[in-house]
Formats: C-alpha cells, structure tokens, sequence
C-alpha cells in the first residue's frame, strides 16, 4: 500500500488545479473566490450526512476541536453526477464513518471548507476515482482492457 | 483497373454504410440517442505540435497512461496524519486559486485523445491550420481585459477595492452565468458544445420538425427548429435561436441572436456558429463546427470531434438546488471588505 508524501501530494494537487485550468476544463465556480488561503484547516471526525445535491456534493461531518467542543461542519465536493455513472451513491459513504479532510474554510466564515482531499482514518479516499481501486468496473478504464 | 476497383470498393462501403444507418420513418438519419463527449483532446492544440493534427498512436498510448498514472496518482492513500494545509495558500493555480480544488475521483474527463477516422487528433480546432483559435480583435481584446480585472489573486483581502468601478462581488449579476446556474460553463451546452471537466453526456431526440439536443450540465436543451427561420435581431437567447436543416444526411445548425455573454469562452452577441451532426455507421457522430464573431477573432474558426454513443444515464444536474457556493461567495466578499475598512479606521489592527 502506497502512502504519498505531502510533496508527491502537492504535485498531484498541482496538476489537478492544471485540469481545472485548462481551456476546456471550466469549474462550476472559481474555488478562489470562495475559500480563505488564510484560514488553512484540518478536520477529522464522523460523517453525518451526505448532501448529493449539484453543481457540487456537501459532506456533512463533526469535527471536535482542540477545546474538546463538537462542530459540526460541510465540506464541499464535486458533481454526485460523475460518481453515480461509476455505480456510487451517497450511501456509499455513510454515517458514523469517520473522515479526514484538509482544505480552507468559506471566506463568509460559516463552518464550510473545501475538500481538497477527503480520507478515510487511514488515510484512503473516500471515494475512488477508477475501476481497480475499489468501484465497479464499467469498461472505461485503461487497465481493464 | 485497379484503381477502378479500389474506387468501386470504397463507393459500395459508403452505400452500405448509408444503408446501415437507423432512419426516421421520413428517411433522415435518426441521431435520437446518448453520447459521451468526454475526450483528453484539447480544443486548442498544444503549440508543440505545430501545425500537426494527428497523433502517432504512440503519443496518443502515452496521453492516455500519463492521465491514467495522474489518475491513479490522485487516488493513492494519503498520510493520515497530515496536518493543514499552508496557511497563506497551496499556490493552485487557475480556478483552484491558491487553495485547491477536490480529489480526482470527482472528475471524468475521458480516458484517450478524440479518434476520428482511426486517427487521434492533437486538438478539436482543425482551422486555423495550427490548430489554435485566431488573434482577437481590438475590441474582442478589450473586452477579455476587462474580463481577467475581475480576477485577482486569491490572498484573502478585498483586493478590488483599490480599483475604481464597480468590483466583481459587489451583487450576484456580476457573477458569470455559469456560478448563477444560469448557462453552461466550459460550453458543454453551446454552441458549439465542447467537453469538460466531467459531465459530458448529451442526449438527442429527434421528431420530423424538431431536434432537441440537451447537455446534462446544466440541464441545458437547445430546441433546434427545422426548416424553420431566425426572428427579428432584437429578440436574443441565452443559447442562441438554432434554425437547421438536412443537407443529405448531415444535419446542418445555425445559430444566432446570442445574448451578450454566450457560453462559448470570448464570444459575444455578434455571435454565429455553423454545427454539423452526421452519423457514423458505428452509431457515433462526427460533430464540426464553425464559429464566426468578426467583433471578437479576426478570422473565423472550426473544429470537429466525436461523439462516441454511449449506454450510460444522463443524471440530472439540478443546479440552482445545491449552489451554496454563491452565498458564501458574495458573504465572503462583504466580510473582508469590512476588514479592509476596519483596518483603514484603525491601521494598528
């Protein structure tokens, strides 16, 4: 099992920000325009819901802070729409599952952050991006040919 | 002789591959289905490829492994015990403006370079020769410069307030259409419809005197007239007016009477796109298109790529429902500017 260092990530989120800005490649919204780079965070705890709503998906969680107080908090997703087409819904990631989640928090200061990358405790993504890895296999993918 | 034969050979395929196609029961190519637009083709060619439209099927092998490896990158587990991310910001470049975007497995933006004739194509622009859309004009320069004003870097400051006007938060009508659930984003409705991020399904349905075409994002249906004409100049739409007619078996649309922002990135109102819809004998189209808006290229442009038919559902993308972003965006922007009068009220923080 392959753990990546925050350098491999950071390269990986790197490319990812260069599809999102590629001319074909537009975003519901500008993740600049919503998120503080000021107010870095880290959330860890368990799932209360799952918002499977577009333009994006909100992931309901709570998280409990250095105080010991439970907050309860939304991250922001993706469309549900491209993980529907792989056999995933929001059942796919139930209550009471406990996730990790760093990203920034909204700039209106409401306890909403982007996932900018969602993990389970030990450290795998919540949901998979391609077949091999956990969803169903459909065909599309490179390695099932 | 031989090439006699050659020539008698090709023409009998093109009359079975005629024959084969499903028919409405006028006799018109029947495009009634659901296609999958997702390629890893860019519209505007790299410039590394000059004025080459195709790949060898090794670059094409190697595009496809190397989005597959970024892929399977993204995928792979992170360090549990990871701390927050920089404060200050992650550097992210584009939309993810220096503070991310999502996790890979949110997106669905093919899995190999557009295939046309057994040929993979370096771009979906095939005129201009190199393959990238022309200069722009004086006007259609001003106009895009105007534009990127309203982007600053993302620093967490109200950055638009040491600008004169009116800044880009100010109310939601300073907002693109596509982050007010009003029109596509990337022009996966159009025209011309082009692939994005994920989400590209279309669906057509076909009557004697009406072809709807619907992108799933975001739910847009274009209603496309036949036989029919533009109204008067004054009366506009978001996606245009789609007039179209068949010249044999292509289906030929012209589009006009955009409003002024269409979805096509750099376009305006002056807008006119030419899009031809032919199906292949193996139930996929060949989609091309032509853009014409003297008042923002100095020159007209095309393109073509698949649309390879696909089984998949189209889902839904019932935008307005979940869009919090733009509240938290606008809520946002009134926060820091209170910051920023607060610091002028009292320098000392």
């Amino acid at each position: 099992m392959t753990v990546i260092t925050i350098k491999r990530a950071a390269a990986i989120a790197g490319l990812l920000g260069l599809l999102f800005n590629s001319t074909q490649s537009w975003s519901h919204h500008a993740f600049g325009a919503e998120f503080d780079p000021n107010r870095p965070l880290i959330l860890r705890g368990p799932v209360t819901k799952v918002e499977w709503v577009n333009p994006h998906a909100w992931i309901h969680m709570e998280h409990t802070n250095e105080a010991g107080e439970k907050e309860q908090w939304m991250v922001e997703g993706g469309t549900p729409n491209t993980l529907l087409r792989r056999g995933l819904s929001r059942r796919s990631l139930m209550p009471g599952s406990v996730i990790i989640v760093d990203g920034y928090q909204s700039k209106d200061r409401s306890n909403r952050a982007n996932g900018r990358d969602v993990t389970f405790e030990d450290g795998s993504k919540i949901f998979m991006g391609s077949s091999g890895t956990g969803a169903p296999k459909d065909g599309r993918d490179a390695s099932e040919r | 002789m031989k090439v006699l034969i050659l020539f008698a050979a090709l023409l009998c395929m093109s009359c079975l591959q005629a024959e084969q196609l499903p028919r409405t029961p006028e006799g018109r190519p029947d495009l009634t289905g659901t296609y999958d637009v997702a390629t890893l083709t860019p519209l505007e060619r790299p410039k590394a490829y000059g004025d080459r439209l195709y790949l060898s099927p090794e670059q094409a092998r190697k595009m496809a492994d190397d989005v597959a490896a970024l892929k399977r990158a993204g995928d792979q587990i992170s360090d549990p015990t990871r701390s927050a991310p920089p404060a200050g910001g992650d550097g992210s470049p584009g939309a993810a403006g220096n503070v991310g975007g999502y996790n890979s497995f949110w997106i669905d933006n093919g899995d190999q370079a557009a295939s046309l004739g057994g040929s993979f194509r370096t771009s979906i622009i095939i005129d201009p020769p190199n393959g990238r859309r022309p200069p722009m004009t004086a006007q259609g320069s001003r106009r895009m410069a105007e534009f990127f004003s309203l982007f600053g870097k993302n620093t967490g400051a109200a950055w638009w307030l040491d600008r004169p006007g009116p800044g880009p938060y100010d109310n939601m009508e300073m907002r693109p259409n596509g982050e007010r659930c009003l029109l596509s984003f990337g022009s996966t409705s159009g025209p011309p419809m082009l692939p994005a991020l994920y989400n590209n399904m279309k669906r057509i349905v076909q009557t004697n005197d009406t072809v709807m075409i619907m992108a799933e994002m975001i739910h847009d249906a274009r209603v496309v007239r036949l036989n029919s004409k533009h109204p008067p100049e004054h009366i506009r739409y978001w996606m245009g007016d789609s007039i179209g007619f068949w010249e044999g078996d292509t289906l030929v649309v012209d589009t006009r009477n955009f409003r002024e922002r269409p979805a096509l990135y750099g376009a305006d109102a002056n807008l006119h796109v030419v899009e031809k819809f032919t199906l292949l004998a193996d139930g996929n189209l060949h989609y091309q298109f032509t853009v014409d808006n003297p008042t923002v290229w100095q020159s007209s442009w095309s393109g073509e790529y698949p649309w390879p038919a696909s089984s998949d559902k189209v889902y839904e993308y019932a935008c307005h429902e979940g869009n919090y972003a733009l509240g938290n965006i606008l809520r946002g922007a009134r926060l820091l500017e209170q910051d920023a009068q607060a610091l002028v009220a009292d320098p000392s923080g």
